[in-house]
């Protein structure tokens, strides 16, 4: 590349007038091209960003596999709907389990269902006999017209 | 009633995962290829290596947990870098905020001024006047000679605009030459 095409383009350069397209053509030149004495100082700076690049992170970057948030999310979901089951589970078992004091009050309604059973089983005892009164009434009937 | 509870749970917890997992393959396809950008310019501000280091993991972190935000972004790379700048000069201005700022300036100093003299490696010596240069040229010079990106781009990364890249990327380059020819000058007479 002429001499005079360079040194416009350093000129530039410094100016920052430079495209990008430009730039990569006096890199090339400080690369390969045999430089102009008075140009040489200029050769370590393009040779030194073009190094520059070269340089690599050589840690591995850690990604959590879950974000936080929905993490967080997760979580608070899991609560609630873990709450909800122990809630009405809980309902739903406690419920049939009486105290002591009901329990006491069902057996007494037990003994005095019993009692009253006893009660009206011979109290249909009773009336059974009345089946003779009817036939009594029957004959008296037959005989007394 | 509790059993279907858990199965409902179940089946979101697969869910979730399922979806989770995609999504974090989709962010380190969008975000891994400029790793080394992000790394680059952090060191350039940072100096230090690990700090650098430290800083883009920093950085993606960061970033995974707004992905929401990435997604929208249409430049994701413009983003992380302005977060990746962003992030160093607050480690930085802490740092120095920090009781050690005297200390270690004064022996920064010292050490760039006798690696200066002594250097007799040219790339070297270009990061070296690299390092004294302020912040934004430091940037700048980093963003468009070392990585090339465009001048639109940079100004985006930059939260800036054109003009003023243009002008304070002329004023690095002038400083570096600068410093450049002395140095030059000293290794010839």
């Amino acid at each position: 590349m002429e001499l005079a095409k360079i040194e416009a383009l350093i000129e530039a350069y410094f100016e920052g007038n430079t495209s990008l397209a430009e730039e990569s053509m006096l890199r090339e030149y400080f690369k390969s091209e045999e430089i102009a004495s008075h140009l040489q100082a200029y050769k370590s700076m393009f040779i030194g960003f073009a190094a520059a690049k070269d340089e690599v992170s050589v840690r591995e970057v850690e990604i959590p596999s879950k974000s936080l948030k929905i993490g967080k999310a997760w979580w608070y979901s899991m609560a609630a709907s873990l709450l909800v089951a122990i809630t009405v589970g809980g309902f739903l078992l406690t419920q049939p389990s009486m105290s002591q004091e009901e329990k006491a009050a069902l057996a007494a309604f037990q003994k005095s269902k019993e009692a009253m059973v006893l009660l009206s089983s011979n109290f249909n005892k009773g009336t059974e006999k009345l089946v003779y009164m009817n036939q009594i009434i029957e004959t008296k009937n037959k005989i007394l017209k | 009633m509790v059993r279907r509870n858990d199965r409902t749970a179940f089946i979101l917890l697969s869910l979730t995962k399922k979806t989770n997992l995609l999504n974090q393959q989709e962010f380190i396809a969008i975000v891994i290829p400029f790793k080394d950008k992000l790394y680059r310019l952090a060191k350039r501000i940072l100096v230090s290596s690990d700090e650098a280091e430290d800083a883009v993991q920093e950085v993606y972190l960061k970033l995974w947990k707004g992905k929401e935000k990435l997604e929208n972004y249409r430049n994701p790379e413009a983003f992380a870098m302005t977060m990746t700048k962003n992030y160093c000069l607050d480690r930085l201005k802490s740092k120095q905020a920090s009781n050690l700022k005297i200390v270690h300036n004064n022996y920064q100093n010292t050490d760039n001024l006798e690696r200066q003299l002594e250097a007799n490696d040219e790339v070297e010596l270009v990061f070296k006047i690299m390092e004294t240069l302020p912040e934004q040229q430091k940037i700048i010079l980093q963003l468009r000679d070392v990585e090339q990106f465009d001048f639109s781009e940079i100004a985006e990364m930059l939260e800036s605009n054109e003009t003023a890249v243009r002008v304070s990327l002329s004023r690095a380059r002038k400083a570096v030459r600068k410093e450049l020819i002395k140095q030059y000058n000293y290794g010839v007479s």
